[in-house]
Protein backbone atom coordinates (compact mmCIF):
# COMPACT_ATOMS: atom_id res chain seq x y z
CA UNK A 1 0.00 0.00 0.00
CA UNK A 2 1.12 3.42 -1.08
CA UNK A 3 0.77 6.57 0.58
CA UNK A 4 1.17 10.11 -0.51
CA UNK A 5 3.48 11.68 2.22
CA UNK A 6 3.48 15.80 2.83
CA UNK A 7 7.86 16.70 4.12
CA UNK A 8 8.69 20.29 4.85
CA UNK A 9 11.17 21.30 2.16
CA UNK A 10 14.98 21.14 3.29
CA UNK A 11 15.47 25.08 2.39
CA UNK A 12 12.30 25.58 4.69
CA UNK A 13 13.59 24.21 7.52
CA UNK A 14 16.77 25.53 7.77
CA UNK A 15 15.31 29.06 7.07
CA UNK A 16 13.11 28.67 10.41
CA UNK A 17 16.84 29.69 12.45
CA UNK A 18 19.48 31.75 12.50
CA UNK A 19 20.36 29.70 9.54
CA UNK A 20 17.82 32.15 7.91
CA UNK A 21 20.55 34.53 6.54
CA UNK A 22 23.76 32.05 5.65
CA UNK A 23 23.14 32.39 1.98
CA UNK A 24 21.71 33.82 -0.67
CA UNK A 25 19.25 31.12 -1.37
CA UNK A 26 17.56 31.05 2.35
CA UNK A 27 17.24 34.85 1.90
CA UNK A 28 15.95 34.44 -1.29
CA UNK A 29 13.08 31.71 0.24
CA UNK A 30 12.11 34.37 2.46
CA UNK A 31 12.23 37.11 0.89
CA UNK A 32 11.28 36.58 -2.45
CA UNK A 33 7.77 36.20 -2.48
CA UNK A 34 7.14 39.30 -0.50
CA UNK A 35 9.74 41.08 -2.88
CA UNK A 36 7.90 39.72 -5.63
CA UNK A 37 4.68 41.27 -5.03
CA UNK A 38 6.13 44.63 -3.97
CA UNK A 39 7.89 44.38 -7.15
CA UNK A 40 4.96 43.74 -8.98
CA UNK A 41 2.50 46.34 -6.93
CA UNK A 42 5.27 48.77 -8.23
CA UNK A 43 5.60 47.82 -11.79
CA UNK A 44 1.83 47.72 -12.42
CA UNK A 45 1.21 51.26 -12.98
CA UNK A 46 4.63 51.37 -15.38
CA UNK A 47 3.69 48.23 -17.32
CA UNK A 48 0.01 49.43 -17.62
CA UNK A 49 0.89 53.16 -18.71
CA UNK A 50 -1.10 53.37 -22.10
CA UNK A 51 -4.16 51.95 -20.53
CA UNK A 52 -5.29 54.36 -18.17
CA UNK A 53 -8.52 52.47 -17.70
CA UNK A 54 -6.81 49.30 -16.26
CA UNK A 55 -4.47 51.57 -14.04
CA UNK A 56 -7.79 53.28 -12.46
CA UNK A 57 -8.94 49.35 -12.30
CA UNK A 58 -5.98 48.81 -10.49
CA UNK A 59 -6.62 51.59 -7.58
CA UNK A 60 -10.03 49.96 -7.26
CA UNK A 61 -8.39 46.55 -6.83
CA UNK A 62 -6.42 47.75 -4.00
CA UNK A 63 -9.45 49.71 -2.58
CA UNK A 64 -11.33 46.10 -2.25
CA UNK A 65 -7.65 44.83 -1.14
CA UNK A 66 -7.37 46.70 1.63
CA UNK A 67 -11.67 46.37 2.66
CA UNK A 68 -10.72 42.58 2.18
CA UNK A 69 -7.56 43.08 4.83
CA UNK A 70 -10.08 44.42 7.37
CA UNK A 71 -12.45 42.16 6.76
CA UNK A 72 -10.12 39.23 7.33
CA UNK A 73 -8.62 40.53 9.96
CA UNK A 74 -11.44 41.09 12.02
CA UNK A 75 -13.00 37.82 11.22
CA UNK A 76 -10.51 35.45 11.67
CA UNK A 77 -8.46 37.34 13.88
CA UNK A 78 -10.87 38.58 16.22
CA UNK A 79 -13.82 36.33 16.04
CA UNK A 80 -16.17 39.10 14.60
CA UNK A 81 -17.62 39.09 11.58
CA UNK A 82 -18.39 42.23 9.87
CA UNK A 83 -20.02 42.64 7.14
CA UNK A 84 -20.59 46.11 6.73
CA UNK A 85 -17.19 47.09 4.74
CA UNK A 86 -19.45 49.46 2.88
CA UNK A 87 -19.85 51.02 6.24
CA UNK A 88 -16.47 51.95 7.19
CA UNK A 89 -16.12 52.90 2.94
CA UNK A 90 -19.05 55.47 3.79
CA UNK A 91 -18.33 56.92 6.85
CA UNK A 92 -14.66 57.48 5.95
CA UNK A 93 -15.95 58.81 2.20
CA UNK A 94 -18.16 61.44 3.37
CA UNK A 95 -16.00 62.14 6.13
CA UNK A 96 -13.29 63.34 3.99
CA UNK A 97 -15.98 65.21 1.51
CA UNK A 98 -16.79 67.08 4.12
CA UNK A 99 -13.39 68.07 5.22
CA UNK A 100 -12.73 69.04 1.41
CA UNK A 101 -15.53 70.62 0.21
CA UNK A 102 -17.20 72.62 2.92
CA UNK A 103 -14.32 72.66 5.33
CA UNK A 104 -11.79 73.50 2.56
CA UNK A 105 -9.34 70.89 4.26
CA UNK A 106 -6.06 70.33 1.95
CA UNK A 107 -5.90 67.31 0.16
CA UNK A 108 -3.24 65.90 2.29
CA UNK A 109 -4.69 66.50 5.88
CA UNK A 110 -7.84 65.50 4.32
CA UNK A 111 -6.89 61.89 3.94
CA UNK A 112 -5.33 61.01 7.14
CA UNK A 113 -7.33 63.70 9.01
CA UNK A 114 -10.75 61.39 7.54
CA UNK A 115 -9.19 58.08 7.99
CA UNK A 116 -8.80 58.55 12.12
CA UNK A 117 -12.10 60.68 12.58
CA UNK A 118 -13.98 57.99 10.55
CA UNK A 119 -12.65 55.16 12.92
CA UNK A 120 -13.41 57.02 16.11
CA UNK A 121 -16.89 57.75 14.35
CA UNK A 122 -17.53 53.83 13.51
CA UNK A 123 -15.91 52.49 16.16
CA UNK A 124 -18.53 54.75 18.91
CA UNK A 125 -21.11 53.80 16.71
CA UNK A 126 -20.06 50.07 17.05
CA UNK A 127 -19.45 49.98 20.42
CA UNK A 128 -22.95 49.59 21.64
CA UNK A 129 -23.25 46.43 19.75
CA UNK A 130 -19.38 44.89 20.80
CA UNK A 131 -20.02 42.44 23.31
CA UNK A 132 -22.58 41.11 21.25
CA UNK A 133 -21.22 38.00 19.29
CA UNK A 134 -21.54 36.28 16.01
CA UNK A 135 -24.95 36.88 13.91
CA UNK A 136 -25.76 39.91 16.32
CA UNK A 137 -22.84 41.81 15.51
CA UNK A 138 -22.83 40.41 12.01
CA UNK A 139 -26.47 41.77 11.80
CA UNK A 140 -25.70 45.63 13.13
CA UNK A 141 -22.86 46.23 11.10
CA UNK A 142 -24.87 45.04 7.93
CA UNK A 143 -27.62 47.54 9.25
CA UNK A 144 -25.77 50.32 9.75
CA UNK A 145 -24.58 51.30 6.05
CA UNK A 146 -28.64 51.12 5.03
CA UNK A 147 -29.32 53.11 8.01
CA UNK A 148 -27.36 55.85 7.32
CA UNK A 149 -28.32 55.81 3.50
CA UNK A 150 -31.80 56.70 4.64
CA UNK A 151 -30.43 59.00 7.13
CA UNK A 152 -28.92 60.91 4.42
CA UNK A 153 -31.41 60.38 2.20
CA UNK A 154 -34.51 61.60 4.47
CA UNK A 155 -32.61 64.79 6.39
CA UNK A 156 -31.08 65.54 2.96
CA UNK A 157 -27.76 66.61 4.44
CA UNK A 158 -25.22 66.41 2.63
CA UNK A 159 -25.55 66.71 -0.55
CA UNK A 160 -28.58 64.20 -0.02
CA UNK A 161 -29.23 62.02 -3.20
CA UNK A 162 -27.17 64.09 -5.53
CA UNK A 163 -23.99 63.58 -3.00
CA UNK A 164 -20.86 66.02 -2.49
CA UNK A 165 -18.86 67.26 -5.07
CA UNK A 166 -16.58 69.87 -6.12
CA UNK A 167 -14.00 67.52 -4.09
CA UNK A 168 -9.96 68.10 -4.36
CA UNK A 169 -8.94 65.30 -6.83
CA UNK A 170 -5.76 63.71 -6.18
CA UNK A 171 -2.31 65.18 -7.66
CA UNK A 172 -0.85 63.50 -11.00
CA UNK A 173 -1.90 60.01 -12.44
CA UNK A 174 1.21 58.12 -10.77
CA UNK A 175 0.74 60.09 -7.61
CA UNK A 176 -2.89 58.47 -7.39
CA UNK A 177 -1.55 54.73 -7.87
CA UNK A 178 1.62 55.00 -5.73
CA UNK A 179 -0.21 56.34 -2.50
CA UNK A 180 -2.63 53.14 -2.52
CA UNK A 181 0.35 50.94 -3.31
CA UNK A 182 2.55 52.09 -0.70
CA UNK A 183 -0.56 52.58 2.04
CA UNK A 184 -2.01 48.66 1.52
CA UNK A 185 1.67 47.20 1.43
CA UNK A 186 2.58 49.46 4.50
CA UNK A 187 -1.40 48.06 5.82
CA UNK A 188 -0.71 44.20 5.00
CA UNK A 189 3.28 43.70 6.65
CA UNK A 190 1.94 46.04 9.16
CA UNK A 191 -0.49 43.69 10.50
CA UNK A 192 0.97 40.81 9.80
CA UNK A 193 3.22 41.91 12.10
CA UNK A 194 0.54 42.57 14.73
CA UNK A 195 -1.20 39.75 14.80
CA UNK A 196 1.88 38.65 16.15
CA UNK A 197 2.76 40.68 18.92
CA UNK A 198 1.57 40.40 22.26
CA UNK A 199 -1.99 42.65 22.08
CA UNK A 200 -2.46 40.51 18.73
CA UNK A 201 -2.21 36.95 20.24
CA UNK A 202 -4.51 38.00 22.68
CA UNK A 203 -7.12 39.20 20.15
CA UNK A 204 -6.57 35.99 18.56
CA UNK A 205 -7.30 34.75 21.87
CA UNK A 206 -10.34 36.32 22.01
CA UNK A 207 -11.59 34.41 18.85
CA UNK A 208 -10.86 30.94 20.44
CA UNK A 209 -12.37 31.40 23.82
CA UNK A 210 -13.07 34.57 25.40
CA UNK A 211 -14.42 33.29 28.90
CA UNK A 212 -10.34 32.32 29.21
CA UNK A 213 -9.25 35.68 28.14
CA UNK A 214 -11.73 37.06 30.66
CA UNK A 215 -10.46 34.86 33.22
CA UNK A 216 -6.60 36.17 32.67
CA UNK A 217 -8.22 39.62 33.57
CA UNK A 218 -8.41 41.11 30.13
CA UNK A 219 -11.32 43.22 29.16
CA UNK A 220 -12.23 41.67 26.18
CA UNK A 221 -14.70 44.54 25.01
CA UNK A 222 -11.83 47.07 24.95
CA UNK A 223 -9.61 44.27 22.84
CA UNK A 224 -12.30 44.06 20.46
CA UNK A 225 -12.42 48.24 20.53
CA UNK A 226 -8.89 48.10 19.68
CA UNK A 227 -9.17 45.89 17.23
CA UNK A 228 -12.60 47.43 15.48
CA UNK A 229 -10.55 50.84 15.48
CA UNK A 230 -8.00 49.37 13.53
CA UNK A 231 -10.03 47.65 11.15
CA UNK A 232 -12.49 51.05 10.33
CA UNK A 233 -8.93 52.86 10.14
CA UNK A 234 -8.40 50.78 7.21
CA UNK A 235 -11.70 50.97 5.69
CA UNK A 236 -11.72 54.48 6.42
CA UNK A 237 -8.86 55.42 4.69
CA UNK A 238 -10.07 53.41 1.42
CA UNK A 239 -13.50 55.52 1.84
CA UNK A 240 -11.81 58.64 1.78
CA UNK A 241 -9.19 57.70 -0.84
CA UNK A 242 -11.96 56.75 -2.94
CA UNK A 243 -13.62 59.94 -2.77
CA UNK A 244 -10.95 62.02 -3.68
CA UNK A 245 -10.44 59.50 -6.79
CA UNK A 246 -13.97 59.70 -7.82
CA UNK A 247 -13.64 63.78 -6.50
CA UNK A 248 -17.15 62.90 -5.70
CA UNK A 249 -18.94 61.33 -2.50
CA UNK A 250 -22.45 60.07 -2.83
CA UNK A 251 -24.48 57.12 -1.14
CA UNK A 252 -23.02 54.64 -3.66
CA UNK A 253 -20.42 54.38 -0.94
CA UNK A 254 -22.79 52.70 1.41
CA UNK A 255 -22.80 50.08 -1.66
CA UNK A 256 -23.21 46.43 -0.40
CA UNK A 257 -20.59 45.29 -3.08
CA UNK A 258 -18.16 47.17 -0.88
CA UNK A 259 -19.08 44.47 2.05
CA UNK A 260 -19.50 41.80 -0.08
CA UNK A 261 -16.64 41.53 -2.70
CA UNK A 262 -13.84 41.95 0.31
CA UNK A 263 -15.65 38.55 1.60
CA UNK A 264 -15.46 37.08 -1.78
CA UNK A 265 -12.30 37.52 -2.00
CA UNK A 266 -11.25 36.20 1.59
CA UNK A 267 -12.94 33.22 0.95
CA UNK A 268 -11.47 32.86 -2.62
CA UNK A 269 -7.66 33.47 -1.34
CA UNK A 270 -7.78 32.10 1.70
CA UNK A 271 -9.20 33.16 4.96
CA UNK A 272 -6.92 33.59 8.40
CA UNK A 273 -3.61 35.10 5.84
CA UNK A 274 -4.03 38.63 5.34
CA UNK A 275 -2.39 38.12 2.51
CA UNK A 276 -5.30 35.54 0.90
CA UNK A 277 -7.61 38.60 1.25
CA UNK A 278 -5.37 40.76 -1.33
CA UNK A 279 -4.73 37.72 -3.26
CA UNK A 280 -8.29 37.03 -3.33
CA UNK A 281 -9.12 40.81 -4.54
CA UNK A 282 -6.40 40.30 -7.32
CA UNK A 283 -8.41 38.00 -8.35
CA UNK A 284 -12.12 38.90 -8.33
CA UNK A 285 -12.03 42.66 -9.11
CA UNK A 286 -9.90 41.80 -12.71
CA UNK A 287 -12.31 39.23 -13.38
CA UNK A 288 -15.36 41.16 -12.89
CA UNK A 289 -14.15 44.05 -14.96
CA UNK A 290 -13.01 41.15 -17.62
CA UNK A 291 -17.00 39.97 -17.37
CA UNK A 292 -18.21 43.34 -18.36
CA UNK A 293 -17.93 42.01 -21.93
CA UNK A 294 -20.71 39.40 -21.73
CA UNK A 295 -23.24 42.29 -19.86
CA UNK A 296 -25.74 41.50 -18.01
CA UNK A 297 -24.82 37.86 -17.40
CA UNK A 298 -21.67 39.04 -15.71
CA UNK A 299 -22.87 38.38 -11.78
CA UNK A 300 -24.30 34.65 -12.98
CA UNK A 301 -20.94 34.11 -14.26
CA UNK A 302 -19.26 35.64 -11.11
CA UNK A 303 -21.87 33.19 -9.43
CA UNK A 304 -20.76 30.58 -10.54
CA UNK A 305 -16.98 31.10 -10.42
CA UNK A 306 -17.54 32.18 -6.44
CA UNK A 307 -19.40 28.93 -6.26
CA UNK A 308 -16.78 26.29 -7.60
CA UNK A 309 -14.37 28.17 -5.80
CA UNK A 310 -15.87 27.85 -2.21
CA UNK A 311 -16.87 23.59 -3.27
CA UNK A 312 -13.39 22.46 -4.87
CA UNK A 313 -10.72 24.99 -3.47
CA UNK A 314 -12.53 25.72 -0.06
CA UNK A 315 -8.89 25.86 1.52
CA UNK A 316 -8.21 28.82 -0.69
CA UNK A 317 -5.54 29.62 -3.12
CA UNK A 318 -3.27 31.14 -0.92
CA UNK A 319 -3.29 27.75 0.88
CA UNK A 320 -2.79 25.66 -1.48
CA UNK A 321 0.27 28.07 -3.19
CA UNK A 322 2.17 28.40 0.51
CA UNK A 323 1.84 24.51 0.97
CA UNK A 324 3.36 24.08 -2.37
CA UNK A 325 6.03 26.32 -1.84
CA UNK A 326 7.15 25.14 1.99
CA UNK A 327 6.55 21.45 1.24
CA UNK A 328 6.56 18.35 -1.48
CA UNK A 329 4.86 15.44 -1.64
CA UNK A 330 6.65 11.60 -2.05
CA UNK A 331 4.61 8.27 -2.27
CA UNK A 332 6.19 5.85 0.59
CA UNK A 333 4.99 2.52 1.80
CA UNK A 334 2.21 2.14 4.39
CA UNK B 1 -20.34 -9.10 15.36
CA UNK B 2 -17.54 -6.55 14.58
CA UNK B 3 -13.77 -7.55 13.22
CA UNK B 4 -11.88 -4.27 12.41
CA UNK B 5 -8.65 -5.63 11.06
CA UNK B 6 -5.31 -3.87 10.40
CA UNK B 7 -6.63 -0.53 11.22
CA UNK B 8 -4.15 2.44 10.36
CA UNK B 9 -4.69 6.05 10.65
CA UNK B 10 -2.27 8.65 9.77
CA UNK B 11 -2.75 12.54 10.71
CA UNK B 12 -0.76 14.00 7.91
CA UNK B 13 2.73 12.09 9.17
CA UNK B 14 2.04 11.28 12.75
CA UNK B 15 0.74 7.26 12.70
CA UNK B 16 -2.42 7.10 15.24
CA UNK B 17 -3.31 3.98 14.77
CA UNK B 18 -0.68 1.24 13.55
CA UNK B 19 -2.03 -2.44 12.75
CA UNK B 20 -4.56 -2.63 15.24
CA UNK B 21 -6.85 -5.57 15.03
CA UNK B 22 -10.20 -6.14 17.39
CA UNK B 23 -13.17 -8.60 17.36
CA UNK B 24 -15.97 -7.66 19.09
CA UNK B 25 -18.62 -10.73 20.02
CA UNK B 26 -21.99 -10.14 20.40
CA UNK B 27 -23.43 -9.28 23.62
CA UNK B 28 -20.64 -8.71 25.44
CA UNK B 29 -18.51 -5.41 26.89
CA UNK B 30 -14.97 -4.65 25.56
CA UNK B 31 -13.02 -2.91 27.21
CA UNK B 32 -10.37 -0.41 25.61
CA UNK B 33 -7.71 0.87 27.95
CA UNK B 34 -4.64 3.48 27.13
CA UNK B 35 -3.33 6.78 27.96
CA UNK B 36 -3.88 10.25 26.84
CA UNK B 37 -2.40 9.84 23.08
CA UNK B 38 -2.76 6.15 22.96
CA UNK B 39 -5.24 6.40 19.51
CA UNK B 40 -8.75 4.84 21.43
CA UNK B 41 -10.80 8.30 20.55
CA UNK B 42 -9.05 7.34 16.76
CA UNK B 43 -9.90 4.15 16.95
CA UNK B 44 -13.83 4.81 18.50
CA UNK B 45 -13.91 7.65 15.10
CA UNK B 46 -12.73 5.02 12.96
CA UNK B 47 -15.30 2.30 13.57
CA UNK B 48 -18.29 4.96 14.11
CA UNK B 49 -17.35 6.25 10.97
CA UNK B 50 -16.73 9.67 11.95
CA UNK B 51 -13.35 10.14 10.62
CA UNK B 52 -14.29 10.35 7.50
CA UNK B 53 -15.83 13.34 8.36
CA UNK B 54 -12.90 14.61 9.99
CA UNK B 55 -11.81 13.73 6.68
CA UNK B 56 -13.59 15.95 4.78
CA UNK B 57 -13.69 18.88 6.82
CA UNK B 58 -9.94 18.89 7.37
CA UNK B 59 -9.45 18.70 3.57
CA UNK B 60 -11.97 21.54 3.03
CA UNK B 61 -9.93 23.89 5.38
CA UNK B 62 -6.82 22.71 4.32
CA UNK B 63 -5.59 21.60 7.21
CA UNK B 64 -3.76 18.04 8.01
CA UNK B 65 -4.59 15.38 5.70
CA UNK B 66 -6.00 12.40 7.26
CA UNK B 67 -5.33 8.88 5.49
CA UNK B 68 -6.90 5.41 7.33
CA UNK B 69 -6.59 1.75 6.57
CA UNK B 70 -7.82 -1.24 7.26
CA UNK B 71 -11.23 -2.93 6.88
CA UNK B 72 -14.08 -3.04 8.56
CA UNK B 73 -16.38 -6.35 8.85
CA UNK B 74 -19.61 -5.81 10.92
CA UNK B 75 -22.14 -8.19 11.00
CA UNK B 76 -20.58 -10.00 7.30
CA UNK B 77 -20.78 -6.88 6.00
CA UNK B 78 -17.66 -4.60 4.57
CA UNK B 79 -18.76 -1.17 6.29
CA UNK B 80 -14.89 0.66 5.95
CA UNK B 81 -16.36 2.91 3.04
CA UNK B 82 -19.80 3.48 4.59
CA UNK B 83 -20.49 7.45 5.78
CA UNK B 84 -21.25 7.64 9.27
CA UNK B 85 -24.62 8.20 9.14
CA UNK B 86 -25.26 4.69 7.21
CA UNK B 87 -22.78 2.82 10.24
CA UNK B 88 -25.65 4.64 12.08
CA UNK B 89 -28.15 3.04 10.53
CA UNK B 90 -26.90 -0.25 10.69
CA UNK B 91 -26.43 0.51 14.67
CA UNK B 92 -23.19 1.19 15.43
CA UNK B 93 -23.71 4.41 17.33
CA UNK B 94 -20.99 6.57 19.29
CA UNK B 95 -21.33 7.93 22.35
CA UNK B 96 -18.91 11.06 22.01
CA UNK B 97 -15.46 11.80 24.36
CA UNK B 98 -17.23 14.60 26.28
CA UNK B 99 -20.95 14.06 25.95
CA UNK B 100 -21.48 16.62 23.33
CA UNK B 101 -24.31 16.65 24.32
CA UNK B 102 -26.75 19.41 22.81
CA UNK B 103 -26.47 22.17 25.58
CA UNK B 104 -29.76 24.45 24.66
CA UNK B 105 -31.91 21.58 24.06
CA UNK B 106 -33.94 19.80 26.90
CA UNK B 107 -32.93 16.82 28.12
CA UNK B 108 -35.98 15.43 26.55
CA UNK B 109 -35.52 17.43 23.44
CA UNK B 110 -31.53 15.37 23.63
CA UNK B 111 -33.37 12.37 24.27
CA UNK B 112 -35.60 12.44 21.28
CA UNK B 113 -33.11 13.72 18.90
CA UNK B 114 -31.37 10.85 19.33
CA UNK B 115 -34.19 8.51 18.29
CA UNK B 116 -34.45 9.88 15.07
CA UNK B 117 -34.17 6.38 13.32
CA UNK B 118 -36.83 4.71 15.73
CA UNK B 119 -40.36 4.52 15.22
CA UNK B 120 -42.62 6.26 17.54
CA UNK B 121 -43.30 2.70 19.66
CA UNK B 122 -39.93 2.57 19.76
CA UNK B 123 -38.87 5.63 21.52
CA UNK B 124 -41.53 5.91 23.61
CA UNK B 125 -40.25 2.11 25.03
CA UNK B 126 -36.62 3.07 25.06
CA UNK B 127 -37.76 6.94 26.69
CA UNK B 128 -39.18 4.60 29.78
CA UNK B 129 -36.29 2.43 29.63
CA UNK B 130 -33.42 5.30 30.14
CA UNK B 131 -35.02 6.86 32.36
CA UNK B 132 -35.46 3.53 34.49
CA UNK B 133 -31.78 3.03 34.21
CA UNK B 134 -31.09 6.89 34.68
CA UNK B 135 -33.36 7.70 36.93
CA UNK B 136 -31.70 11.13 37.63
CA UNK B 137 -33.13 12.53 35.10
CA UNK B 138 -36.41 12.24 35.33
CA UNK B 139 -36.43 15.28 37.58
CA UNK B 140 -34.60 17.28 34.96
CA UNK B 141 -36.33 16.22 31.94
CA UNK B 142 -37.28 19.94 30.73
CA UNK B 143 -34.20 21.61 31.96
CA UNK B 144 -31.47 22.85 29.24
CA UNK B 145 -29.03 20.11 28.86
CA UNK B 146 -26.12 22.80 29.28
CA UNK B 147 -27.37 23.29 32.93
CA UNK B 148 -27.23 19.18 33.62
CA UNK B 149 -24.00 18.71 36.15
CA UNK B 150 -21.28 16.60 34.54
CA UNK B 151 -22.24 13.45 35.56
CA UNK B 152 -25.48 13.89 34.82
CA UNK B 153 -24.67 15.01 31.42
CA UNK B 154 -22.88 11.75 30.84
CA UNK B 155 -25.92 9.70 31.49
CA UNK B 156 -27.80 12.07 29.27
CA UNK B 157 -25.63 11.68 26.91
CA UNK B 158 -25.35 7.64 27.46
CA UNK B 159 -29.24 7.51 27.04
CA UNK B 160 -29.51 9.48 23.75
CA UNK B 161 -27.22 6.88 22.27
CA UNK B 162 -29.39 4.13 23.47
CA UNK B 163 -32.37 6.13 21.80
CA UNK B 164 -30.78 5.12 18.48
CA UNK B 165 -31.49 1.82 18.94
CA UNK B 166 -27.98 0.41 18.97
CA UNK B 167 -26.93 -3.14 18.19
CA UNK B 168 -22.62 -2.38 19.21
CA UNK B 169 -22.82 1.05 21.41
CA UNK B 170 -19.10 2.83 21.36
CA UNK B 171 -18.65 4.30 24.75
CA UNK B 172 -16.05 6.91 24.53
CA UNK B 173 -14.19 7.64 27.80
CA UNK B 174 -17.36 7.63 29.49
CA UNK B 175 -15.72 8.10 33.12
CA UNK B 176 -14.10 11.31 32.06
CA UNK B 177 -14.29 13.72 34.99
CA UNK B 178 -17.11 11.86 37.31
CA UNK B 179 -17.03 10.99 40.68
CA UNK B 180 -16.17 7.69 41.92
CA UNK B 181 -19.65 7.57 42.92
CA UNK B 182 -21.42 8.63 39.82
CA UNK B 183 -18.47 6.57 38.21
CA UNK B 184 -20.66 3.47 40.19
CA UNK B 185 -23.93 4.69 38.82
CA UNK B 186 -22.22 4.65 35.22
CA UNK B 187 -20.89 1.63 34.92
CA UNK B 188 -23.66 -0.78 36.81
CA UNK B 189 -26.06 1.02 34.32
CA UNK B 190 -23.88 -0.25 31.11
CA UNK B 191 -23.94 -3.48 32.36
CA UNK B 192 -27.61 -3.67 32.69
CA UNK B 193 -27.51 -2.06 29.07
CA UNK B 194 -25.61 -5.00 27.97
CA UNK B 195 -28.19 -7.41 30.06
CA UNK B 196 -31.37 -6.63 28.92
CA UNK B 197 -30.91 -4.99 25.14
CA UNK B 198 -28.15 -7.80 24.56
CA UNK B 199 -26.13 -5.77 22.54
CA UNK B 200 -22.25 -5.49 22.34
CA UNK B 201 -20.51 -2.66 24.09
CA UNK B 202 -17.46 -0.84 23.83
CA UNK B 203 -15.97 1.11 26.02
CA UNK B 204 -12.82 2.89 25.82
CA UNK B 205 -10.78 4.40 29.78
CA UNK B 206 -7.68 4.99 30.66
CA UNK B 207 -8.20 4.32 33.83
CA UNK B 208 -9.30 0.49 33.90
CA UNK B 209 -9.77 -0.25 37.77
CA UNK B 210 -13.72 0.89 37.57
CA UNK B 211 -14.49 -0.81 34.25
CA UNK B 212 -12.61 -4.08 34.73
CA UNK B 213 -15.05 -5.92 36.56
CA UNK B 214 -17.50 -5.49 33.53
CA UNK B 215 -15.67 -6.42 30.48
CA UNK B 216 -15.54 -10.06 29.24
CA UNK B 217 -12.33 -8.99 27.04
CA UNK B 218 -10.26 -6.36 26.96
CA UNK B 219 -7.40 -4.77 24.63
CA UNK B 220 -4.61 -2.63 25.96
CA UNK B 221 -3.37 0.03 23.23
CA UNK B 222 -0.03 1.39 23.57
CA UNK B 223 1.28 4.51 21.18
CA UNK B 224 -1.06 2.90 18.29
CA UNK B 225 -0.77 -0.47 18.28
CA UNK B 226 -2.75 -3.13 20.63
CA UNK B 227 0.27 -4.30 23.04
CA UNK B 228 -2.36 -7.21 25.15
CA UNK B 229 -5.29 -8.62 24.85
CA UNK B 230 -7.00 -10.78 27.15
CA UNK B 231 -10.47 -11.48 29.59
CA UNK B 232 -10.69 -9.27 32.14
CA UNK B 233 -8.75 -11.64 35.22
CA UNK B 234 -5.55 -11.93 32.27
CA UNK B 235 -5.67 -8.10 31.82
CA UNK B 236 -5.03 -8.00 35.59
CA UNK B 237 -2.41 -10.55 36.06
CA UNK B 238 -0.27 -8.65 33.96
CA UNK B 239 2.46 -7.13 35.97
CA UNK B 240 3.27 -4.27 33.76
CA UNK B 241 -0.39 -3.50 33.26
CA UNK B 242 -1.53 -3.36 37.04
CA UNK B 243 0.67 -0.90 37.58
CA UNK B 244 -0.12 1.41 34.26
CA UNK B 245 -3.70 0.73 34.32
CA UNK B 246 -4.65 -0.40 37.46
CA UNK B 247 -2.82 1.97 40.39
CA UNK B 248 -1.53 -0.69 41.95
Amino acid sequence: MKRSERVDRGINVRSEGIYAISSLKEILYLAGPRMALVLILFLLPVVLDSVPYWKRVVNIMLVYSLLAISFDFLANYVGLVCLGCSFFVGVGGYTSAILNSYLHVPIYLSIPLASVLGAVICTLLLLPCLWLRGVYFAIITLMYPLLLTRVIEALNIFGGTNGISGIESLPGNDLENYIIIVVMLAILFGLRRFVNQDIGLVMRGVKDNDQSIRASGINVTWIKTQAVFIASLIGCFAGSYLVHLYIWAGLSLFALDFSIIPIAAVTIGGSGFLIGAVVGSFILVPLSEFLRFFGSFRIVIYCVVLTLFIVFKSEGIMMYISRRYHQFERWVDV
Amino acid sequence: MLKASDLMVFYENMLALNNVTIDIKSNSITGIFGSNSAGKSTLMHMISGIILDMQKKEEMKGGERISSYGTIDFEHQEISKLKPHERARMGIILCPERRRIFAESSVMENLKIGAFLSTSAETKENLDYVLHIFPHLTKHLHRQGGFLSGGEQQMLAIGRAIMAKPKLLLLDEPLLGLSPLYQKIVVTAIKEIRNSKKIAIIITEQYARPIIPIIEYGYIIENGSSVLEGTGNELLDNPDVKSAYFGV
